[in-house]
């Protein structure tokens, strides 16, 4: 240390001390973590990577070493030692702590607290919330007789420390009010109100909120809240944002609501149900949570670049919705404020990347990406199973034919008597020996000749010519190949690549490349391995086999393909220069259609089989072609040797029976069998018929992106600085370092992480789930940055309480219905939302909870309110999503329905990420690009807008007013009395009727002098108009029920 | 538009409502629609505004967005030697190893394309500009031009992310929504950031993320001004209702809520009060700005006839200096169709023709309003597109990929230089050799004409301090006038 510091700090030094009272003690997770995370911890905290100097201070053992020279950044009770202090204090500004331009400061009182810290010994804690959930926490006493339960207990003991004193109780109708809407999102109808005012007993409260947990309109909130935090949108997002079929997934949280299900269940099934030991389509369906991301449909990407962003969003939504950490910063560093590092951040990633995915959706097929489960029902299970067991006895009475041939009757003859060699169901036989006017002739099919591109040359090929391509433009035999999967083919083709390079289209029946999931089938040259793939969407659904060696450049190869139509890859054959090769199976998993340009859709839909080139493919570079066959069969061995050598079958088929060896005599068999014999044809007709039934009946069914685990973990590395392809230190799965760690017995997958995240003694999990429900019914959270339960998140308001609901709701079985009653059933609860100016002075925002927050409601509520108190909510849980007003008014326009869908409660609106619905986005919705735990409430002159001039409104005021009007025969205080009721939830008194009746005696005077004008503003809506009284009466009407729609205590939760 | 609508602000029913509030002696009103949008005097603390500083040289941005990506080849980054080898392959020691997108990556060949258009040297300055912009040509001396951005993306959705938020992925605010944050609003009725987007053009998809806040409070979203009757979302009152029945109910809610306030005070309705004053003013003040009958036949001899339909570039561009004038802070147009893939030079004649004269008469109109000193004016697309051919070339025809490591934007006004070129591309107009800017100092250099230090525009979100330029970004010195 500089001697000169010690008389420049002296004098401040005791000022400091002084200034300090002693009584209360310091707190390193309350008083001093925060100064230090915020101010400290950017160039001295856990970033390894990012030090400025050798002190770092998050950790004491840090904190306290030697850092040479005698210098130390702290020596517990020694602040002369300790530099730390001399820093923060120094009056040079370059020398002082944090330094200028970090465009951070400390203020005299952080100062003085630090300095304290240090002198009482420098105790760090653990940071709170990665403490393990205490088995108990003590309730404090009352006996104030204000408490109803635990949670006021706690409440109260902070309203003694703060000196405050609970707001009074809410009036009745308003707390019914609040926890309708809290817990149903909807208003309490007129009966429920005089039901609930009427009853003086003493578990009245607690009926209404059975009540309420017990509708499906409860479970509709609960899921309408957990649709920002999975993200949930009905389009892909991105540039393309095109529609998806997942509104399934959303069903299933509704339901999920509906039974109560355990909390610890609900998020198992949507991390893991697909790992269950024989899942059903019912447990595998929650985990499409996890792929609900957006997905990118431009063509043109870096595939690995957002499949790895997709890993990055599903470890993001984990990390903020369970654990409550920002586990994204340390993507490309180590966090700098808490105690992760980047390899625990890629570890715990390593977990999601365990599944057969691109980083690219289909632009030109609605192919679903992979993984995807058919969304089934028990209908078409039943069809499924019945075309399964007809396949089955099929093949095996082929096979049990193919075993007594050899020895038939039939057979013998046939030998006997063979014929000669002949081709049969060839559909494509081109020799490329003369181009006339850019075309081949096709022999199978005289009148569509095989067409060339210029750029092509016909060169000598292996008999007579062939075409040396020039990979950017293509040859095609129109017209043929148009198989499906069920349907056997086989085809053949001389190749002589120039170069034996990474990977090399020769010829395929698709419409491109990765834009077009691959759907079709393709023969590649992947560094020089013949590979063959029937693809429905690539990587996830598709069958490929490939060759274990190479071909050779600038040789000529000659290559044999043979597909059985059983959709298995062990039903590929590949023959090279006549030779059977044994084949690797790289994917064996197709389940769907490769025949998409049936539908006819798009123009680059090819129908052709298309040599030497693909759209966005690598075509095949200065590499030459001859003789391409094509057969609509499967066929045999001998043929295929045939093919190679123009003999084979032809010799042996005239070589004497008696000469015939063992081989040569099983290849004629297969021949026979494959060819000839009626029965074994009938056989396979049948065979093709039963598959294709099954195939229909599956394409036929919507696909749902869910998760589905691949057999071996994919490798994982550390990526540096976050970038995808810069690959550092390999990594496994493995779940953060500062919290508990990863039992030995669990399975190291989702399933395993699902089980550790839901022990019961997980420090974040029960923690961050109580935080966000409280938050849900009283406005703020606990912890008042939900996503952030880090050091640099807000600490608890009330730690002990957030513990002891934490302790209760594991305790309970994660019981969210418990949960939910304890808090609206609190004193706490039941303040009202008026206060007086000093006590709002005393704590504007609330912390400690001496009042009810006045929250507006959310944007779904608002809209919904609308429609129920106008009686115009269509009480229908689930199913497709709605298209209602607002949408013909989005970015991207859509056509809004018409009857049912544009009354449904708002979270089954179709919710387009790049063109959401812009009344509820008013309305501070999230937009659901990314995990969202909290919305803003903001409140701008847009918002009016909707609410007095948007068609939902004015409909739902006139529909109101029109059934008032009727119900009370056109008097007016009448009507104002029960719109106001069904609108606030009381009664107006007489000064408020009045003003709305001088409004309606304006609105009268004006409607009743422009007749034309009052049956213009009447037919806004869809909605039939019914009138009973005078249009310029219903017109008045639908203008005062409007504005008690825009009334405070209608938008507001008092 | 509705008939019942008038366009003037309406101050009788102003003065009236005043009384009216008045007799309650609440002292409400004269809170302008800027403090409910603007964070400044906005009551969330956790959204404390930076505030300026030093001294800003630009008041305002008008931000020409050319979505798509036009092609520096082909209109100011002039390259003689691409004419020379037309045709002949890009040499492998030009591309070295940059990575391109999976439309060109699997091409067996990748011939040079000269621009097929004439260019020549304009004004003082000498810039060099082709023949498809001949009226940007006449201003060549107010331009100060960057020709060697460069950028990491190379696909539309993360380019214009990029250029717009600093990051390729989604979920950061954009630079209007970092200005309303900053620095607040400048009108009391209208939006300190308002988006236009041309009408009806096909083209790469657009997005409301392209104006979204992200992590920000929503109300520092762009707000689209649409080239419909209803501006914003349900601007105009329901078919049938006047303006006075409406005023009539504004002012009856009022007094219920003033009521209200009268047996307690309540922050929440009080600012309820402000709220439905401002949606009223508001739905006079837009249609104020938008609706452009007091034009003089002058404006649309600047402009364009374009100008005369609602939603086109040129009525965007005239819109854009009249919501200047009204103080709106930044206002971003987007422009889609340049994104050449094939059918280059067709294309981007027709791009040029719709946007050329438009884009040089802002310039032109703001500088003879004693505007263009204070206005910040920016032209330019997401990335450039690629020196050799995409796809097929025929003889009078020919496409252009997407290239992101050199492409050209020019700004005008609000401290830029005037008459200069920054930066300078080598002769295959593939690599920058001199002066690289990349997109955050671009951001950085843009902030400080605004007179913000991009190091101190920051927001805490999820426990981490974010900019706008990210951890990067440098001022280019050089362009500041």
């Amino acid at each position: 240390m500089k001697p000169e510091r010690l008389t420049l700090i002296a004098s401040s030094l005791v000022a400091a001390l002084s200034a300090i009272g002693a009584e209360e003690a310091i707190s390193f997770n309350e008083d001093i973590r925060p100064i230090l995370s915020d101010r400290c911890f950017k160039c001295h905290g856990p970033d390894s990577e990012n030090q400025k100097s050798d002190l770092r201070l998050d950790t004491r053992e840090h904190a306290t070493a030697d850092l040479g020279d005698g210098f130390f950044g702290i020596v517990p009770g020694n602040l002369e030692e300790s530099d730390v202090h001399w820093r923060i204090w120094d009056d040079v500004e370059e020398d002082r702590m944090p330094p200028a331009d970090s465009n951070l400061s400390l203020s005299d009182e952080e100062k003085k607290l630090l300095d304290r810290w240090m002198e009482e010994g420098a105790e760090y804690d653990t940071h709170w919330s990665f403490k393990p959930l205490p088995g108990r926490i003590d309730v404090p006493d009352s006996n104030t007789g204000w408490t109803r339960n635990e949670i006021d207990r706690f409440v109260e003991a902070k309203f003694v420390e703060n000196e405050l004193e609970p707001a009074p109780e809410s009036p009745k109708e308003k707390w019914l009010r609040r926890v309708s809407f809290d817990l149903t999102g909807l208003p309490p109808s007129i009966e429920e109100i005089e039901d609930f005012l009427s009853d003086g007993s003493s578990d009245a409260y607690k009926r209404v909120v059975d009540r309420l947990l017990n509708s499906s309109a409860y479970a509709e909130r609960m899921t309408s809240e957990w649709l920002d935090v999975a993200r949930y949108s009905d389009s892909f997002g991105y540039q393309r944002d095109d529609a998806r079929f997942v509104w399934p997934w959303r069903d299933w949280v509704i339901g999920a609501f509906e039974q109560n299900m355990p909390y610890d269940a609900f998020v198992s099934l949507q991390l893991a149900g697909d790992l269950l030991p024989n899942a059903t389509q019912e447990e595998i369906l929650p985990t499409a949570f996890n792929r609900l991301h957006a997905h990118k449909k431009e063509g043109g990407i870096v595939l690995e670049e957002y499949r790895v962003e997709y890993v990055a969003d599903r470890t993001q939504t984990f990390s903020s919705a369970f654990l409550g950490l920002t586990m994204d910063c340390a993507r490309c560093h180590d966090h700098k404020y808490d105690p992760l590092p980047t390899k625990d951040y890629y570890e715990l990633s390593s977990f999601f990347a365990n599944i057969d995915e691109s980083g690219l959706i289909s632009f030109f097929t609605d192919a679903v990406p992979t993984p995807a489960m058919p969304y089934s029902n028990p209908e078409t299970d039943a069809i499924l199973a019945s075309a399964e067991e007809k396949i089955e006895e099929i093949g095996s009475r082929l096979r049990s034919l193919e075993a007594g041939l050899a020895d038939s009757e039939a057979f013998h003859n046939w030998l006997s008597d063979r014929p000669d060699m002949l081709w049969s169901d060839l559909v494509a036989d081109v020799s490329f020996d003369e181009l006339v006017d850019g075309t081949f002739e096709n022999a199978a099919l005289k009148d569509t000749p095989a067409k060339m591109l210029e750029a092509n040359k016909v060169v000598p090929g292996v008999s007579g010519n062939g075409v040396q391509l020039t990979g950017d433009d293509h040859m095609y035999v129109p017209e043929v190949g148009h198989f499906a999967r069920e349907d056997p083919f086989s085809f053949a083709i001389w190749i002589r690549p120039d170069a034996i390079i990474e990977r090399e289209n020769i010829l395929s029946r698709s419409g491109g490349a990765d834009d077009s999931a691959s759907m079709g089938y393709e023969l590649l040259l992947l560094d020089g391995k013949v590979t063959f793939s029937l693809t429905h969407f690539w990587p996830g659904n598709s069958m490929r086999v490939q060759t274990m060696d190479p071909v050779k450049a600038r040789e000529w190869t000659h290559i044999v393909v043979t597909y059985d139509g059983s959709s298995d890859a062990n039903g590929a054959q590949i023959f090279l220069d006549g030779v059977k090769q044994d084949l690797e199976i790289v994917r064996n998993g197709l389940t769907r259609e490769i025949d998409n340009y049936r539908s006819g859709k798009k123009d680059i839909w090819r129908k052709h089989i298309v040599i030497g080139q693909r759209y966005r493919d690598r075509g095949f570079k200065n590499g030459q072609v001859d003789e391409f066959r094509m057969f609509s069969r499967e066929i045999s061995d001998a043929e295929a040797i045939q093919l190679f050598d123009g003999r084979y079958l032809a010799d042996l088929l005239r070589k004497d029976k008696i000469e015939l060896s063992a081989v040569e005599r099983s290849q004629l068999l297969e021949y026979y069998l494959s060819k000839v014999n009626p029965e074994a044809n009938v056989l396979r007709t049948d065979l093709r018929a039963a598959r294709g039934k099954w195939n229909d009946t599956m394409d036929a069914l919507p696909e749902i992106t869910v998760m589905r685990e691949l057999p071996e973990p994919r490798p994982a590395y550390v990526l540096q600085r976050g970038v995808y392809d810069s690959h550092g230190e390999e990594v496994f799965a493995d779940t953060p370092g500062v919290l508990p760690p990863f039992p030995d017995a669990l399975p190291r997958n989702r399933l395993g992480l699902a089980k550790w995240l839901t022990d019961p003694d997980h420090p974040l999990t029960a923690r961050v789930a109580v935080n966000r429900y409280w938050q849900l019914v009283f406005g703020e959270g606990l912890v008042r940055t939900p996503e952030d339960f880090g050091s640099q998140g807000s600490p608890p308001t009330h730690p002990q309480l957030l513990d002891w609901l934490a302790r209760d709701f594991v305790d309970s079985g994660w019981d969210l219905h418990c949960l939910l009653k304890r808090m609206v059933l609190s004193a706490t609860y039941r303040q009202s939302t008026q206060t007086d100016p000093s006590k709002r002075q005393r704590d504007p925002e609330n912390r400690w909870l001496a009042r009810s927050a006045p929250d507006r409601l959310a944007a779904e509520m608002i809209r919904d309110n609308a429609l129920a108190v106008s009686g115009l909510l269509v009480d229908k849980v689930g199913g497709e999503p709605v298209k209602p007003y607002d949408l013909a008014d989005s970015f991207k326009p859509m056509e809004p329905d018409e009857g049912d869908g544009l009354y449904r409660r708002s979270l089954y609106t179709f919710w387009k990420r790049n063109a959401p619905a812009p009344a509820m986005v008013a309305f501070d919705a999230s937009t659901r690009d990314v995990c969202s735990l909290k919305r803003e409430t903001t409140a701008s002159p847009l918002q009016p807008l909707v609410t007095l001039n948007g068609p939902q409104f004015v409909e739902a005021s006139r529909v109101l007013s029109g059934k008032l009007l009727d119900k009370h025969e056109g008097e007016i205080e009448a009507v104002i009395e029960e719109a106001f009721l069904l609108l606030t939830s009381r009664h107006p008194d007489s000064r408020e009727t009045q003003i709305l009746k001088n409004l309606y005696g304006d609105q009268l005077d004006e409607f009743s002098s422009k007749p034309d004008d009052a049956e213009k503003y009447l037919a806004t809506g869809n909605a039939p108009l019914v009138v009973s009284r005078s249009l310029g009466e219903h017109a008045a009407a639908t203008v005062v029920v409007n504005a008690v729609m825009n009334l405070n205590e209608s938008l507001i939760q008092r | 538009m509705n008939e019942n609508l008038c366009t003037g602000y309406d101050d009788s029913s102003f003065v009236s409502r005043r009384k009216f509030l008045n007799t309650f002696a609440m002292g409400l009103g004269g809170i302008a629609l800027a403090d409910l949008m603007n964070p400044l005097t906005a009551s969330a603390s956790s959204d404390l505004s930076i505030g300026t500083h030093f001294a800003p040289k630009a008041k305002r941005v008008i931000y020409l967005f050319q979505s798509g990506a036009p092609s520096q080849h082909d209109l100011f980054d002039h390259k003689p030697r691409l004419n020379a080898e037309h045709g002949e392959e890009l040499p492998d020691s030009v591309r070295d190893g940059q990575r391109l997108t999976g439309m060109s990556t699997n091409q067996s060949s990748f011939p040079l394309a000269g621009s097929p258009f004439s260019f020549k040297q304009h004004g003082d300055s000498g810039a060099t500009i082709s023949e498809l912009m001949p009226h940007v040509a006449e201003i060549a001396d107010e331009l100060c031009f960057i020709k060697s951005m460069y950028t990491e993306a190379i696909n539309h959705g993360p380019a214009v992310t990029m250029m717009q938020t600093g990051s390729q992925f989604p979920g950061r605010p954009t630079i209007g929504a970092w200005l309303s944050h900053g620095l607040g609003s400048m009108n009391e009725n209208l939006p300190s950031f308002v988006v236009l987007t041309t009408k009806d053009k096909g083209g790469q998809p657009l997005g409301a993320r392209y104006w979204g806040s992200g992590f920000l409070p929503n109300r520092h979203s762009g707000v689209r001004l649409r080239p419909d009757k209803d501006a914003v979302l349900y601007l105009n009152n329901p078919n049938g209702l006047s303006r006075s029945s409406r005023r009539s109910t504004i002012e009856h809610l009022e007094e219920l809520h003033a009521y209200q306030l009268s047996k307690q005070s309540d922050p929440v309705l009080e600012n309820q009060i402000q709220q439905y004053e401002m949606a009223f003013r508001l739905q006079a003040s837009v249609p104020g700005v938008t609706d452009l009958s007091g034009e003089p036949e002058s404006t649309y001899k600047l402009y364009g006839e374009d100008a005369r339909t609602p939603g086109t570039y040129a009525a965007n561009c005239l819109l854009a200096r009249r919501l200047a004038e009204k103080g709106v802070r930044f206002i971003q147009l987007y422009h889609k169709g340049w994104d050449g893939h094939a059918n280059l030079p067709g294309q981007i004649k027709g791009s040029t023709r719709e946007t050329d004269q438009a884009s040089a008469a802002l310039i032109k109109d703001l500088k003879s309003r004693g505007m263009l000193d204070d206005t910040l004016v920016i032209w330019g697309g997401e990335f450039g597109r690629t020196n050799y051919c995409q796809g097929k070339m025929t003889p009078d025809n020919f496409g252009r990929d997407h290239h992101p490591r050199c492409f050209t934007k020019w700004m005008a006004g609000g401290g830029v230089r005037p008459g200069y070129t920054h930066g300078v591309t080598d002769e295959y107009g593939y690599s920058i050799v001199q002066d690289p800017v990349h997109v955050h100092d671009f951001h950085a250099t843009m902030l400080h004409l605004l007179g913000i230090d991009h190091e101190r525009l920051t927001h805490k979100y999820q426990g981490r301090y974010f900019r706008l330029t990210d951890v990067h970004g440098h001022v280019v010195k050089d362009v500041l006038a």
